[in-house]
């Protein structure tokens, strides 16, 4: 019983964070993870400095089809 | 054991699959149970993947997981992340999955279940799969270049240029045609159109909470999004009951027209994040909702298919669209069979986003299996209605007759029994005025869908709310792609008129702004405001034109894998990409030949041109009509010019493959390839992305 609730709410737990990726919800966060692994010095973006910035590039290519 | 246990699996899921084709294509007589469909598709799927795309993974691309994809080498946290294979195969089947699976397989169910329903999987597995697959594979080996860059780099100069052109007519015509379903959706239609028209105010509150309250937290702004349009669909029913309110929203095929041509240009010129986007949202949400619900649906009602497998208008007669099962079957269905445009999407994102090389068979390969199965639920929805009131919904009145009982007369006549009593009877249970005449696809595949979710829920008290919920999630995710596509559209014509003037190019540059998005609205706007006053209701002409850009393209990506295929050496294994791409250029072709060239005013446009011309000689149109046929006449000899210029594009770009295979095959030393140097991964063999490490 334990093991089954164990793994349901690790499988919860995995499935929120999967939804929250897809949708980018955790764009901001994925993007902070990676300025924590480069030693480049460039300012980091404010979470709406970050919003806008990463909509422009995504649709400025095809990103949805027919 | 295992191995005999694992082979008794794969036999018995084979037998499956082949039982129930079986089913499927030898079934006369007796109604037919959609359950056979979906077991036949899936097993063909399932046996699809773990056979042949293995094989092309295995052997044809050689894939490598000690080699380090594009995130691993870029990681940025912006273009490239590394994501999850089941987070980036939900983001890539957003990407490709649009409206094209759903309206061709409708309207391909003219012919009968049967054609539609085998190109749909043959389709798919031997050629739509291994397309995405192969293209995702040479973008991840290219630093996630474009098919275009790579059909320059790969081809040539001009195979590059013919690519970026393609690109551009595929996407005018793809919003001229898909601005027109939804005219044909919402005309006349007081609820739809207030429904549709309401998920603007919800897209501009939505970013406006996301830009300035909570940036970012796409989530919740999405729930709350999602919950005003359910809101709004229930609302619409007080709109089309009001007299008052009914008026206002109830606009004629041209003023739909103009609106959406307004809300494009307005979509494309406005900040991304103000509307754009969080309609974006607000479609992937409802989109992957309404696709699951259809699935359960479908499984628990297992509703009768009513069409037949072969109808009479295999003969070119169809009255949905004109011209013979060959080539046209293969040129309705393109998305959810073959769609060129995904190798846009699969040398885009993705593949700067893809951890392993081996992802990509799951994600290039399956997200295009789903989609194929989005395409035969379609197939299910349209068939499982009597296959008269699916001929009264998508036949123009000028092929049935104007009135109700002379369309019920005509459509009986062909062997499909309808009163037009039956027709009044349905549009009033769905809330519509009339259901005669919607050609597009859309409205009968709301009335398939509402009555396969009202047999699951709410039975017919909810028909009404099914069909509108239908119509908006239609009309909703379709409006989604014609203002990303416009935005898109603008940034082409921006770096083409850069070439002759700078400044043009500036993407921040207003002037530069308003004037591309008034160029490309202008361009797909004039095609869609021709498919709305065309007599033979638009779809006959533009859907076509619309699989011909698209197969074109795919030809396109095609001769770039097979030539890229040829560089690496894997001369023994190109058929896996040379013989869809032979198939595609036949049909292509074909289709372009008899769409220009065809003695059939209904399916050849100079004969059509030419039978109205002769109209006005012999002084058979009336005065007042004479400046609309002469319009009309234009048209149709523009759309021939339109058609000839994209079959030439395909002549070009096999000529240029040709020259390019003969070089490498008779040069003897190693070809070119301009693939990225390797580099050897430093990531574990079991680590899944960055926010799965710590699980």
């Amino acid at each position: 019983m334990k093991h089954a609730a164990r793994t349901t709410s690790r499988f919860l737990r995995r499935f929120w964070r999967g939804l929250r990726e897809w949708c980018g919800d955790a764009a901001y966060e994925s993007y902070l993870r990676a300025k924590a692994r480069q030693s480049a010095s460039c300012r980091t973006l404010t979470p709406a400095e970050f919003y806008v910035e990463q909509l422009d590039r995504r649709y400025s290519r095809p990103n949805r089809c027919c | 054991m295992k191995r005999i246990s694992s082979i008794a699996v794969w036999i018995a899921i084979a037998a499956l699959g082949a039982g129930a084709l079986g089913s499927i294509a030898l079934h006369r007589g007796e109604q037919l149970n959609a359950t056979w469909f979906v077991i036949a598709a899936v097993s063909c799927y399932l046996a699809a993947f773990r056979l042949y795309s293995a094989f092309v993974a295995a052997k044809v691309l050689a894939l490598d997981d000690t080699r380090a994809t594009p995130c691993e080498r870029h990681d940025d946290g912006r273009d490239f992340v590394p994501t999850n294979k089941w987070v980036l195969f939900g983001h890539h089947f957003a990407a490709i999955a649009g409206p094209g699976p759903l309206v061709g397989p409708t309207l391909a169910a003219q012919f009968g279940y049967l054609p539609g329903t085998l190109w749909l999987i043959a389709g798919a597995a031997l050629a739509g799969c291994v397309q995405d697959f192969v293209i995702l594979f040479c973008s991840i080996r290219r630093d996630g270049k474009s098919l275009g860059q790579m059909a320059r780099e790969e081809v040539s100069e001009r195979g590059g240029f013919i690519a970026q052109l393609a690109v551009l007519a595929i996407m005018t015509i793809l919003l001229a045609v898909i601005g027109l379903v939804v005219v044909n959706a919402l005309k006349s239609s007081p609820w739809a159109t207030f429904t549709l028209a309401m998920t603007i105010p919800i897209a501009l509150l939505l970013g406006l909470y996301l830009r300035f309250l909570r940036p970012g937290r796409v989530l919740e702004a999405s729930v709350m999004g999602v919950a005003l349009v359910v809101l709004v669909v229930v609302a619409g029913q007080w709109v089309a009951d009001s007299p008052s309110w009914s008026r206002v929203f109830t606009l004629s095929s041209i003023a739909l027209a103009f609106a959406i041509i307004v809300y494009g240009f307005a979509a494309s010129a406005l900040p991304v994040w103000l509307l754009l986007a969080p309609r974006d949202y607000l479609s992937a949400f409802i989109k992957a909702g309404a696709i699951f619900s259809l699935a359960t649906g479908i499984l628990f009602v297992r509703p009768q298919v009513l069409m037949p497998p072969l109808t009479r208008f295999i003969d070119g007669s169809g009255p949905v669209f004109a011209g013979k099962i060959f080539p046209f079957c293969f040129i309705t269905i393109a998305c959810g069979a073959i769609s060129g445009f995904h190798s846009l999407i699969s040398s885009g994102t993705t593949p700067k986003m893809i951890l392993r090389e081996s992802h990509a068979r799951f994600i290039g390969y399956g997200a295009m299996l789903l989609e194929s199965f989005v395409g035969v639920m379609a197939m299910i929805a349209a068939c499982a209605m009597p296959p008269g009131v699916y001929f009264a919904i998508n036949s123009p009145s000028s092929v049935v007759g104007g009135t109700g009982d002379a369309a019920a007369a005509t459509i009986s006549g062909w062997g499909y029994p309808l009163q037009a009593q039956t027709m009044i009877d349905l549009a009033h249970r769905v809330g519509e005025i009339t259901l005669w005449n919607r050609a597009g696809g859309a409205p009968s595949l709301a009335v398939g869908m509402a009555q396969i979710f009202s047999s699951t829920i709410g039975g017919e008290r909810l028909l009404s709310i099914w069909y509108h919920f239908a119509i908006m999630f239609e009309a909703l995710f379709i409006l989604t792609v014609l203002d990303a596509g416009t935005r898109v559209g603008r940034f082409m014509v921006q770096d083409l008129g850069s070439r002759a003037w700078k400044p043009f190019g500036r993407t921040g540059w207003m002037p530069g702004i308003l004037l591309s998005s008034a160029i490309i609205v202008a361009l797909w706007g004039y095609f869609l405001y021709q498919g709305v006053v065309d007599p033979l209701g638009g779809i006959n002409s533009l859907w076509p034109i619309f699989g011909i850009s698209n197969q074109l393209l795919a030809a396109v990506a095609l001769v770039v894998a097979t030539t890229i295929l040829m560089k690496m050496g894997r001369l023994r294994w190109i058929w896996v990409t040379l013989l869809p791409m032979v198939w595609v250029v036949i049909i292509t072709m074909t289709a372009s030949y008899q769409k220009i060239f065809d003695a059939n005013p209904r399916i050849g446009f100079l004969a059509n041109a030419n039978v109205l011309a002769a109209q006005i000689a012999a002084g058979r149109i009336p005065a007042a009509k004479i400046a609309e046929t002469q319009r009309l006449i234009f048209n149709q000899r523009l759309d021939a010019a339109v058609t000839g210029v994209l079959a030439a594009m395909i002549l070009v770009l096999i000529v240029e493959a040709l020259a390019q295979w003969y070089s490498i095959l008779s040069r003897g030393t190693k070809p070119v390839l301009h693939e990225s140097p390797y580099v050897a991964t430093r990531w574990a063999a079991n680590y899944s992305g960055a926010a799965h490490g710590d699980d």
